[in-house]
Order: C-alpha cells, then sequence, then structure tokens
C-alpha cells in the first residue's frame, strides 16, 4: 500500500492532542432559557456528573479522524514498488495472436505499470509488436501522459497474427536513434514467444535491453495453445494442439462447433508434461462431421459432464474447416463400364449404394475423372497397363490421392506396380470342388488398421481373393486379413498418397463382403481416410469472406483484407492483409487457419539482464482513500447522533435525517483519483471555440432548399420560383415543411445547411473556384444532394449544355453513375414514378452507380437535363408560367412528384428502401 | 402576541368577550361603612345612597340637613329623607410582568404575561359589568363603559416587574377592606411574598392569589444535557440529565406552592393555579368563585 500524499500522515502526530482535548471537553450542552431557574439552581450541582467524555466515544471520534487523515493522505492499494527509471517509460506490449486469451490481465498489468510511471510524474511511450489491423506496422508511440495513453490502451486490441519482432526491433531502433533514452527504463508485457525465428527475437530482445533497464511481465511459462488445422481420419477428425514446450502438462477441451457456435461434440486433450503437441480424436457420425464448421479450444471443465468451460479468446484457438476436411469426391471405375451398374451383379453396383450417402461420387473413364479434383478414385477391378491412365493414377497417388482398388479376374491376370504389395499370379479359389479349403471368414482388424474396432459379422465369407507375396513386410500393409492369415485388405503410401487394395472383387462374385453391413463401414472409413477436396482451384481469387479477430471471434473482414489466389491459400502467411479466415464463395470456402500459416509456438529465451514480474492475475491497484473518507463522514453521523442523543436534542425523526444525508461517498475511482495538473495539462487545455456566425442564414432555421446562383438572371429567378413551388407543394402534401429557398455561392455560404441543391448549368456559368469545388465535394461526402440540371431536355434546347456540364464539375467528386431506374429508391420514396419529366420529358436521369456504404446508399448527386424548376416554377397568383413540352397536366403532376421524391430523398435518404411501398410494388409486380 | 401587541383595545374586547360567558360577578360586600361607596345596587336598607328609600320622623341626634323641608312641609312633623345605602366594593388588581412572565416553553402557545393579563381584563369586564369598582393595584379605579379600555391602555403602559410595595409608595393606597387578586407566577422567595400579602393584609384587604405557570415549569419535560439560563436574573445551571432532576424539581415546585397557599390561608386569602396550556376560563371561574359572595355572609 502507497500513499500518494504521505504528507499528510503527519497529521496522525496530532492525535493525542485531539485525544486529551476531547477527553477534557464534554460535549456542549443545550441551552434552555427557563424562569423556574431558582428552584434548580441547588439541584444541578447534586446531580451533576463528571464532565468527561465516554471512552467509547472518544475511540469513535479517534477513529474518525485517523480515517479521515489516512483517507486524505491517499493510499492506493497494490499500487506496485516504484520503477527505477526517470526518464519516460517504454511500454512494449504484444499483441499478436498469443496474447488473446488474458488479454485483459494484460492490458490491466500495462495499465498498472503505466500508472505507476504516472505517478512518479513520467510520460510513456508504447509499442505494440503486432501489426496493426490496417496495415501499420508497429512503431513506438512518442512518450504521453497516463491519462492519454489510457484511452489508447483501451483501444488496442489483440490481433489474429503474429507479433512482428523484426519490425519492431526496427522501430524500437528508430525510437533510441531518434530520442534521449537517458533515464528511461522498459516494460515488457510479453507473450513469451519467439514469435517467428530465433535471430528476430535475438535482435528485438537486444534492442529493448539497449533501451534501458528492462522489466518482463509475463505468465511464468507461455500460455499460448495454437490449435493446428485438425487431420482427418477414418473415425474421427483429429485435432492437433501445439504449445511452447514446458515442463507442466495442460489439459483442455476441443469443442467441436457447427454453424452459428452449435457444439456438437467435447472432447479433453492432453499435453503430457514436457510435450510441446497434443492431439485428440474429435469421434462423430458421418452427417455430422461433414456439418463441423471449426474447431474451439476451450479451457478445461473440472468434470467431464459440466458444461465446457469459456472458449479461449485468441484467433490461435480455433481452426475452421472448410471442404477440405467435408466433401469427399469419389471416382469409380470399373472394368467393364457396360455391366457395371447391373443390379446385383455389377461392379460397381454395391460400392455406389455402399458409399452414396456420403460421398460424391462419379463415374466415367480415368483420365475424365482425374481431369477434375477427386478425393478416392476406385478401381474395380481394372488393370492398369503402362500408358496415360497409369501415369495419371500414378500422379494422383503421388499428390495425395487415395486409391482403392478391388480385385478381380482382370487384375489376377495382370498385376501392375501401383498395388500395395506384390501379388501371386492367378487367384486363390476356397471352396468348391476342386479345393480342400472352405470359404474364409474374417479375422478382426488389427490395432494399426483403419478399420479397427468394426465387428466382424461371422456370416462373411471369402470366396475367391488374389494372393501376395509373402514378405516379411507384408503384414505392415495388411489392414484386414482373412481367418487363415491371408491378407483380404492391404495398403501402402505412394508419394503423399495412398494406395488400397482388396483382394476381392466388389461384387458378390467372389465374396459376401459386398453384401454386409460391413463393407458399408470399411468404404466409409476409406473414405474418410482421404483428403478432401476443395471445389476452387487455380487462380480464382478468394475475397475474404469472414475473418477472425484477436479474440477468435468471427466477423465481417476488415477493410484492409484482400483476396487470396485460390491455388495458394496454403502458402498465404497470415498478414494484416490476409488474416485468418474463410475465403471465397458460400460454395467453395477455403480456411486460413492461423496454425497452418506460422511455426508451432516456441518459447522466448530470456532477455539477458531482465527481471521477470509475474503476469498472473495482479490484483488491482485501487485507490481507496474515498472509502476511508466515507467511512470517517458515517462515523462522524453516528457521532452527531450520539451527541445529540446524549444533549436530548435526538427525536426520532432527526435521527432518521440524519441517517438519511449521511454522505454517500461517489464511487472510489481506481488510480489515479486526481491526476495532476500537469497530465491533464494537454489534454484539459480547452480550444477556444469560434465564436457563432453573426448572420446566420435563414436556412438554419427551417427545413430549406439551395439552388446555386448561375449569374444568369433568369435562369436564377426560375430556380427560385421553380423551388418555391416545390417548397409550398411538398409542405402541403407531405409531413415536411419547407421554408422559401434560398440562393447560395458554393464556397462564400455555408452549405450545410441545405438538405438538397439545384444547380442549372448555363453555358456562360464561369468555372468553380477551388474554394467552391472543395465546398461541394464536401457538401456531397457528407450526405448533401446536388440535382444538377443541364436544362436541355432533348439536344438542341440548349446548345452546348453537355460541354458546360463537364467543364463546371471537372473538379467535383462525381461517383461512377448509372441511369435512374424504377428499382431505385428515389422512385418511390414518396410517389411511385415511372417517369421523371421536368419541363422536358427528361431522357435519362443519372444517379451513383452501385451501393456506398459512406452515405447510406444515398447518391450524392443527380444528373438530369428536365429543366425542372420551370416546371415548377408558378407566379404569385399559382398559376404556372413556363409550358411543358410536349405538354399536359400529367407531366406536369409528375414533374412535381419528381420533386417530391427528390426532397424526400435528401431529407429520408434510403429509408423507403424497402418498406412502405411493399405491398404495392408487389401487386404491381403480380399484375 | 401579548395583549400589548394586540393594542389595547383589541385586547380589552377580547377579554369583554371572554367574560361575558359568565353570570355578572357580584363581589361580595362586606359591612365596612368607610369603604362604602356609592354603587347602583341598593342594599335594601337605609345607608347612604341617592336612591329614595323612606321618610322617617325626626329623631334628636339627626343632623339638621338630613331634614326633607318638602316632606315636612306637608305636616307638622319633621321628616327626614333616608336613602338607600348603596354599596360597591372597590377590586384590586394585579399582575406580575417581569422578564420571567414574558416566557413560554415550545409546550405552550402563550406567554405567561399575555395570559395574565387576558386573565386581569376578562375578570375586570366582569368586574364592571357588575357594577363594581375596578383599580389597578395602587392606581385610581377606573369604572363604567370605557373602563375597561382605560384599564387595558394602562396596563400596556405600567410595568409591575416587583411584588406590591408598601402602600406609602402608591399612588393611592388601597382601600381597606377592598379585594384583592394578585396574578403572577411566585416564583420569587416566599419571604417576600409573604411580606408582600402581609402589607395588604394589614390594611384588611381580602383576596386571591393566582400563580400562572407554564407547562414546561410544572413538568420539566427537557431531557438530557442541558444548561438553563435564568431571566431576568442573572443565573445558569447546568444539568447533566434533567431526567435524574425531574423528581426533585417537582418536590420544590409543590413545596414553592404549598408555601403560598399557606401565605394566602394566614391571610385569609385564597390561591389558586393556571397553567398557560389550559383554558383561561378555567382560571377565570376559579377566580369569579373565589369573589363571589359567600352564601353564609350575604
Amino acid at each position: 500500500m502507497t500513499f500518494t500524499a504521505p504528507a499528510l500522515l503527519l497529521g496522525l502526530v496530532a492525535l493525542p492532542l485531539l485525544w486529551w482535548l476531547l477527553r477534557v471537553t464534554p460535549p456542549a450542552p443545550r441551552q434552555e432559557r427557563f424562569p423556574a431557574i431558582r428552584l434548580l439552581l441547588g439541584l444541578a450541582a447534586r446531580e451533576e456528573t463528571p464532565a468527561r467524555t465516554p471512552w467509547w466515544l472518544l475511540a469513535l471520534r479517534l477513529a474518525a479522524c485517523t480515517l479521515a487523515i489516512v483517507g486524505l493522505a491517499g493510499p492506493v492499494l497494490n499500487a506496485g514498488g516504484r520503477l527505477a527509471g526517470k526518464g519516460p517509460l517504454l511500454l512494449v506490449l504484444d499483441n499478436g495472436w498469443a496474447s488473446g486469451a488474458d488479454w485483459p490481465t494484460r492490458i490491466a498489468a500495462a495499465e498498472a505499470v503505466a500508472a505507476r510511471a504516472d505517478r512518479a510524474g513520467r510520460k510513456v511511450a508504447l509499442l505494440a509488436t503486432a501489426p496493426a489491423e490496417d496495415g501499420t506496422q508497429p512503431r513506438v508511440e512518442p512518450p504521453v501522459p497516463f491519462a492519454v495513453l489510457r484511452t489508447r490502451l483501451a483501444a488496442l486490441a489483440p490481433q489474429p497474427w503474429p507479433a512482428d519482432r523484426a519490425t519492431s526491433a526496427r522501430a524500437l531502433e528508430t525510437f533510441l536513434a531518434a530520442g534521449d533514452p537517458a533515464g528511461m527504463d522498459v516494460a515488457y508485457v510479453a507473450d513469451g514467444l519467439t514469435d517467428g525465428p530465433l535471430p528476430a527475437w535475438r535482435r528485438f530482445a537486444a534492442d529493448l535491453a539497449r533501451a534501458g533497464p528492462v522489466t518482463v511481465l509475463q505468465t511464468p511459462t507461455p500460455q499460448a495453445v495454437l490449435m493446428l488445422p485438425p487431420v482427418s481420419r477414418a473415425d474421427a477428425l483429429v485435432a492437433r494442439l501445439a504449445r511452447a514446450s514446458q515442463p507442466e502438462a495442460a489439459t483442455y477441451d476441443v469443442l467441436a462447433q457447427a454453424g452459428a457456435g452449435r457444439t456438437l461434440a467435447r472432447v479433453v486433450a492432453r499435453f503430457a508434461p514436457g510435450a510441446a503437441t497434443a492431439s485428440v480424436p474429435v469421434a462423430l457420425p458421418m452427417s455430422l462431421r461433414n456439418s463441423l464448421d471449426r474447431l474451439v479450444l476451450a479451457t478445461s471443465s473440472p468434470s467431464p459432464g459440466a458444461a465446457a468451460g469459456p472458449a479461449l479468446r485468441s484467433a490461435g484457438a480455433i481452426a475452421l474447416l472448410d471442404e477440405r476436411w467435408r466433401r469427399r469426391p469419389v471416382g469409380l471405375v470399373a472394368g467393364n463400364p457396360l455391366t457395371a451398374g447391373t443390379p446385383l451383379l455389377g461392379e460397381l453396383y454395391y460400392l455406389q449404394r455402399a458409399m452414396a450417402p456420403f460421398a460424391d461420387l462419379r463415374t466415367g473413364t480415368i483420365r475424365s475423372l482425374l481431369a477434375s479434383p477427386l478425393s478416392v478414385l476406385v478401381l474395380a477391378d481394372v488393370p492398369l497397363p503402362p500408358g496415360p491412365d497409369r501415369e495419371a493414377v500414378d500422379s494422383f497417388v503421388t499428390h495425395g490421392g487415395l486409391l482403392l482398388r478391388f480385385a478381380g479376374p482382370e487384375t489376377a491376370a495382370h498385376p501392375d506396380p501401383l498395388l500395395p504389395v506384390k501379388l501371386l499370379a492367378g487367384d486363390r479359389r476356397l471352396g468348391g470342388a476342386m479345393s480342400w479349403t472352405k470359404p474364409q471368414g474374417l479375422l478382426p482388424f488389427p490395432a494399426s488398421s483403419p478399420f479397427f474396432g468394426l465387428p466382424t459379422p461371422k456370416n462373411v465369407h471369402v470366396r475367391r481373393q488374389v494372393l501376395a507375396q509373402p514378405d516379411l513386410a507384408l503384414a505392415r500393409h495388411v489392414w484386414a486379413s482373412l481367418a487363415d492369415g491371408t491378407p483380404l485388405v492391404t495398403a501402402a503410401t505412394h508419394g503423399r498418397g495412398r494406395i488400397v487394395l482388396v483382394h476381392t472383387t466388389a461384387n458378390a462374385d467372389w465374396s459376401d463382403l459386398p453384401l454386409s453391413g460391413l463393407f458399408v463401414s470399411m468404404m466409409q472409413r476409406l473414405v474418410m481416410l482421404s483428403s478432401g477436396v476443395a471445389d476452387v482451384a487455380g487462380n480464382q481469387p478468394l475475397a475474404p469472406a469472414a475473418t477472425l479477430s484477436g479474440y477468435g471471434e468471427l466477423g465481417p473482414p476488415p477493410p484492409r483484407a484482400g483476396a487470396i489466389v485460390a491455388a495458394r491459400v496454403a502458402a498465404t502467411p497470415v498478414s494484416p492483409t490476409h488474416p485468418p479466415g474463410f475465403y471465397g464463395p458460400e460454395s467453395g470456402r477455403r480456411a486460413l487457419n492461423l496454425g497452418a500459416a506460422i511455426a508451432p509456438p516456441t518459447a522466448a529465451p530470456a532477455i539477458a539482464g531482465a527481471s521477470v514480474v509475474s503476469l498472473g492475475l495482479p490484483p488491482r491497484s485501487r485507490a481507496f482513500g474515498p472509502w476511508l473518507l466515507a467511512l470517517a463522514g458515517l462515523l462522524l453521523a453516528i457521532d452527531l447522533v450520539i451527541a445529540l442523543g446524549l444533549r436530548g436534542l435526538l427525536r426520532p425523526a432527526a435521527a432518521a435525517l440524519v441517517l438519511l444525508l449521511l454522505p454517500i461517498p461517489a464511487h472510489a475511482q481506481p488510480m489515479p483519483p486526481a491526476p495532476t495538473p500537469r497530465a491533464t495539462a494537454p489534454s484539459a487545455s480547452i480550444r477556444p471555440v469560434p465564436p457563432l456566425p453573426t448572420t446566420i442564414p435563414r436556412a438554419a432555421l427551417h427545413t430549406t432548399l439551395g439552388y446555386i446562383l448561375t449569374g444568369d438572371a433568369t435562369v436564377d429567378r426560375i430556380s427560385r420560383e421553380g423551388l418555391a413551388a416545390l417548397s409550398d407543394f411538398v409542405t402541403a402534401h407531405t409531413a415536411a415543411t419547407l421554408g422559401p429557398p434560398e440562393a447560395v455561392v458554393p464556397g462564400r455560404d455555408d452549405l450545410s445547411f441545405y438538405p438538397l441543391l439545384y444547380w442549372p448549368i448555363t453555358t456562360a456559368e464561369p468555372d468553380l473556384s477551388a474554394a467552391a469545388v472543395a465546398a461541394l465535394n464536401a457538401y456531397m461526402a457528407y450526405g448533401g444532394i446536388i440535382l444538377i440540371d443541364t436544362r436541355d431536355g432533348e439536344p438542341g434546347f440548349a446548345p452546348g449544355a453537355g460541354q458546360a456540364l463537364r467543364r463546371l464539375t471537372r473538379g467535383l467528386a462525381i461517383p461512377a453513375l448509372a441511369p435512374l431506374t424504377t428499382q431505385h429508391v428515389l422512385t418511390r420514396t414518396f410517389y411511385l414514378l415511372p417517369q421523371f419529366p421536368g419541363r422536358f420529358p427528361s431522357g435519362t436521369v443519372w444517379v451513383q452507380r452501385g451501393q456506398d456504404r459512406a452515405n447510406d446508399s444515398v447518391s450524392p448527386v443527380v444528373i438530369g437535363g428536365g429543366d425542372w424548376a420551370a416546371a415548377w416554377a408558378t407566379d404569385a397568383a399559382g398559376s404556372f408560367l413556363y409550358a411543358t413540352i410536349p405538354g399536359g397536366n400529367r407531366q406536369r403532376v409528375y414533374a412535381y412528384r419528381f420533386g417530391v421524391n427528390l426532397v424526400m430523398y435528401a431529407l429520408t435518404g434510403n429509408y423507403k428502401g424497402d418498406q412502405v411501398q411493399v405491398p404495392a410494388i408487389l401487386r404491381r409486380l403480380g399484375r | 402576541m401579548t395583549a400589548s401587541a394586540m393594542g389595547p383595545r383589541a385586547a380589552a374586547h377580547r377579554a369583554e368577550s371572554l367574560g361575558a360567558g359568565l353570570p355578572p360577578l357580584l363581589v361580595a360586600a362586606e359591612r365596612v361603612a368607610t369603604t362604602v361607596a356609592q354603587g347602583v345596587h341598593g342594599r335594601r336598607r337605609v345607608g347612604q345612597g341617592d336612591s329614595f328609600w323612606q321618610f322617617r320622623p325626626y329623631v334628636a341626634g339627626d343632623a339638621a340637613s338630613a331634614i326633607d323641608w318638602r316632606q315636612t312641609a306637608k305636616g307638622d312633623r319633621a321628616y327626614v329623607r333616608d336613602t338607600e345605602w348603596e354599596a360597591a366594593q372597590t377590586v384590586l388588581l394585579w399582575r406580575y410582568n417581569g422578564a420571567t412572565m414574558r416566557w413560554r416553553s415550545r409546550f405552550a402557545t402563550v406567554e405567561k404575561g399575555e395570559r395574565a393579563e387576558l386573565l386581569l381584563l376578562a375578570l375586570a369586564s366582569l368586574l364592571l359589568r357588575a357594577g363594581e369598582r375596578v383599580a389597578l393595584l395602587g392606581r385610581r379605579p377606573v369604572a363604567g363603559r370605557g373602563a375597561l379600555e382605560r384599564l387595558a391602555m394602562i396596563l400596556e403602559r405600567e410595568a409591575a416587574d416587583t411584588l406590591p410595595g408598601p402602600a406609602a409608595a402608591m399612588e393611592m393606597p388601597p382601600p381597606r377592606h377592598a379585594a384583592c387578586v394578585l396574578i403572577g407566577d411566585f416564583l420569587d422567595p416566599l419571604e417576600e411574598i409573604e411580606a408582600a400579602i402581609a402589607r395588604l393584609a394589614a390594611r384588611h384587604v381580602r383576596g386571591h392569589i393566582l400563580q400562572v405557570l407554564d407547562p414546561a415549569e410544572i413538568m420539566l419535560p427537557y431531557t438530557g444535557r442541558v444548561r438553563f439560563l435564568g431571566l431576568g436574573l442573572p443565573a445558569d445551571t447546568l444539568v447533566p440529565r434533567v431526567e435524574g432532576v425531574r423528581e426533585a424539581y417537582a418536590a420544590r415546585l409543590a413545596e414553592q406552592q404549598d408555601g403560598l397557599a399557606a401565605i394566602a390561608r394566614a391571610a385569609g386569602w385564597s390561591f389558586g393555579v393556571h397553567r398557560t396550556d389550559h383554558a383561561p376560563e378555567l382560571a377565570l371561574l376559579a377566580l369569579h368563585q373565589a369573589l363571589a359572595p359567600r352564601r353564609e355572609g350575604a
């Protein structure tokens, strides 16, 4: 416990004096005037007790005074010791993926250190070692007081990529080269990992040590656990975990979650003492396994029955699963394609029925099948003579495919090298007239077999098989064998893939196996053994669909995130440009996992000369002075009540009042209780408020339309009359109340009062000044709408208007434009409009193309040639001033309706985009 | 609000309305010739008065001036005209208005002095209606319709912050055999009170002592540690626990009142106590009964 103002504690010396004073001074009596005092005079002397304060009252008052003195001295609990240096403190904070799980602890530790520095009057420089979400590389932020740093710390978040040691080291070097490091010291909130190659770490550590005495705040051993991409096994998905090697055992829960975070299974993964990796199979039925979306690491729950602990909030604790873990395209090739599908007899008949529920089956020739990605290629008694077919199959297996072959007469007759074992020529017939043997049943599957655990039914008998050449290595290849020990299923790896041979046919010719349920289970496990196939390949760019935050939460991708070429997903490092997450379209998502993209975590070596402080859960620094003061106040209030009681002034109502008015302490703030003036000086300096303009335009008082002065008096008058008539019309027909229109000159007048500007284009109008361009651009950027009217309607009415438009809008930030169609919200903000005529039947009206979220998808500009102001304009009597061309009341009505819609569009944005007119729109669509 | 604050006229009216609730007060008159004055109610016997009573034959010894010559002229005997004896009692009123009377506790609504003046004026109203002569002790009597107002005016002016002094010091010594009503708190030492009463009793004044007390003075309702300050008396005393001395105080007060009652008895007077939180009519009735003619003496 420390004190912010220890000098005040000297006040405690005065307590004995206070004690003496209180002891000799009885409570002041109440004064009463009393006529019959003569009768009382003698009585008082006889009854008066010694005028001493009772000891307990004395103790109460002394306690109150002590509390008040100690409280004013500003005690701070767990403030930590004083820091060593005198200059600024360099706070280095690891905010890579490994810091996500215990981020609050880290930030609390960082804040505590910074607060300690602040109490010593020191500023704090901050270095966050991971690149920011917007791609900003790590850099040392200049020293600021804690009050400023605090908000910065609060805004920091763990990133889903590792800390960048090399860049951080460079940032440190730049900082050290630029500044005077005298008296500086370093507090390093570390994740304990090298986060990359060791040399980069060494350089970083050396730079840290060079900056000043280093205090490392870290957990005794790195707590970060990385979930590696799981491996598909026949019966289970194997979750793999990696951590920095450490002597303690550790247990985590692995949650297998489907979409929307539904947990389908929970298994416990255990790191053995000293182990750096752990793996645990997640066994799930096929259909459920295919619906898995991700594997999430959670803290171990105390008992198996209890609910899972909270998930680790780290991007490293999640493995996202994509199609590679799900879809298994299986290609089926039969020796005789014509009879392959014959019911009960065909070679593929049983295979198709066994595999259809969980695999994507395709049939065809070998080369046509291998032209698209395949997980498993099944050859049912297809010999592979040398040639392009064999090369294609060889290449497929070498690159990770699973080749499943069934024996048969052809295979027996023409063995080829793409078999797991060497075959004896011919086949072996068990039972029958010419044989002494009987059809053989199955032995239980060996533990090394993927079929291990499947029951072996008694009624499955194999009548014919091909035999493997006896070999010392044969036993290693056998996955299933018959009762007499001859192999039934053999397998061998070939390149990155695997070849599996079933020594009998895929139909019921040679054995009962395809008729049994076991066949289905075996096929299922074999297919799951294969690696999945992502549908999208090649050079197609995959846009980020959802990415992980540093807390391991899947969300919309940050603006900085970019697309990845499909073929290079596996080779893409995780970075701000490519945060971990899902990429690509809904149908073929690819997962970019942090665990796949970075090296397994490695514990960082200690920094030479650094003192290490355990991060743990540091008790929060707490200033409890206010509470002591409140307690002192409470005691004094009690004392007041007692004193009143002693003086006979206490009545129930008064006592209740005193108790009600007890000082209720303001919530005790964590450190610092009162920032020093020095600390607040920069932030507290109030910028002088600019004086309000003396002439506030009338547009500030009412919703008002504006028109841009062109310099042509006639055009400007038409604009004013047109907008005035439109304003009246809008006021009369809608809930909006518009004031009289105002003329504006961009660059001179403040445009921010006008929801809509009307800008008639005249050929004579001079070019816009730079200030006007800036003002109009700002107006459009902040949600204003400009109706640009070329007033030409049909060519010939205003020759040169097109050129004038191009000339005048040269500097303006006009977005990409598209013709206004009836799909646009502008056509249904108030009226449903099929056309947008002004004085002329306007040709094409142009609005912003596409959606722009910045302005609520509201087009900042509407360009057309309808000469709308002239269509709207009326004289004082309300009669129209300009004839419509070709004419008719209907055109006038539509012109007004277009104006109303435009005003509503300016006032309500895309509000009417989908809601109000839906019934009418539906009715029209149905018609 | 004190009587003086109301204004003398208002105080008089209030007192009169209070007095109107009681039957006219007849003061028992004693047969003391020297104190008999002209009054309005006859004694149904021969005596000094304005009203004709009877003619009687002149006897030797009658003053020649007493002969009614007109009656005598009707016959040959000399007649003396007897008048009815008309006697009016003088009632002397006094109230104490020292510093101790200008006080009230929070348990009462009026000050003791205000109550005392109200009682005095109410009594005066009754007496005047009954035709008695009313005077403040040591002052000239007042009578007639405006007498009550005049009395109130005098009351407002006059300070009576000591007990009645010797008759010689008064503007008008109390007539002998007058009735006297003394209203005050009578918290002074008993000896002083006794001396004052004795001086009045020596002039054959009989009377009534009414002690007006605040309820706080009777009950001592304070608690806790209290420093009591005297009024008009530079004394104070600190009582650590008022509850503890309450009984002793009550005993002392009873002693004082017993002493007062004994003094009154010794002088042939009567004594009563009035609390300011009680209705003034009670005290007025008590005074009325004290001054009413005794049946055996009528």
